[in-house]
């Protein structure tokens, strides 16, 4: 492998690893959010329902 | 409430705008503007990436070590969150660092890892915060696995000043620090074409870590608040 190869593995995995990290994070987020927004909805419809 | 939230949400949007504009001129800058390394040719290219991500690690385990701090002082779960976070994407930095460390020696050392003190004291490292990562995942007791956590929290972080001064301490492969000597201020040290370059990718690194870690960190509060509202509901 020649000099720029090396640099391009380098560069590639970094920027690869940090990407799929971002975009995992996004969807762990994603999907807290919902479930954060479901249990808050679901408690407004019992407060309701009790008044 | 909501009109604190929109800021919030707002000024991520901005962290992480200016993170990506910064990364895609560091880029540029090391991958096309900054000359070619008298000694080491196109290789040394990787060090616009190597030495950015090992001082993000670092930063991120100081803010494990300071969360980690105020956390068995002050029994918040705030502080616990911010170790949390700022542990997972320490992990992430350090071990980008050793492979992006093993693609440069290859070329130029002739192997891709050698017992050098610096490259075992940094996977020591990233040892302990992996060890950090799998103890908050496997213990079911959340408040003993986040205490637990922030003694090796603390405990990792004073690998650091080793993994600094190991090339002082000991005959290694590696080289000693070209930015963080104590007798040469960088611009004496490295020529301005190349620490340019190297100081674009660094605040490049440490704009994406913060809007990282802003990410992380309101993930943890979530999951936090899911929690409480579960075991105020079982109540």
């Amino acid at each position: 492998m020649g000099a720029w190869g090396f640099v391009f593995l380098a560069y590639g995995i970094v920027w690869g690893a940090i990407l799929i990290y971002w975009v995992t994070l996004k969807r762990r987020l994603r999907r807290a959010e919902t479930e954060l927004a479901q249990l808050r909805a679901s408690e407004e419809l019992q407060r309701n329902a009790e008044t | 409430m909501a009109e604190i939230s929109t800021n919030s949400t707002k000024s991520k949007g901005y962290l992480g705008g200016l993170a990506f504009i910064s990364v895609l001129l560091g880029l540029y800058w090391g991958l096309f503007r900054a000359p070619p390394d008298a000694y080491q040719g196109e290789v040394q290219r990787i060090m616009y990436l190597h030495i950015p991500s090992i001082l993000t690690a670092y930063l991120s385990f100081f803010l494990v070590f300071v969360g980690s701090c105020l956390y068995l002082w002050k029994r918040e779960k705030r502080d616990d969150i911010l170790a949390y976070s700022a542990a997972e994407i320490g992990v992430l930095f350090t071990a980008l660092t050793i492979v992006e460390g093993s693609i440069w020696g290859k070329p130029t050392w002739g192997v891709w890892w050698t017992w050098d003190a610096r490259l075992t004291l940094t996977a020591i490292l990233l040892l302990i915060f992996a060890g950090y990562l799998m103890l908050r995942s496997l213990t079911e007791d959340e408040n003993r696995a986040a205490s637990a956590a922030a003694v090796l929290g603390i405990i990792g972080f004073l690998d650091i000043p080793l993994i600094h001064m190991s090339v002082y301490w000991w005959r290694t492969l590696h080289q000693p620090p070209s930015i963080l000597r104590p007798d040469k201020a960088p611009w004496d040290n490295v020529h301005p074409a190349l620490l340019t370059a190297l100081v674009i990718n660094f605040v490049a690194f440490v704009l994406l870590y913060f809007y990282l870690l802003s990410q992380r960190f309101r993930l943890g509060e979530i999951k936090e608040e899911i929690k409480a509202r579960l075991l105020n509901r079982d109540n």
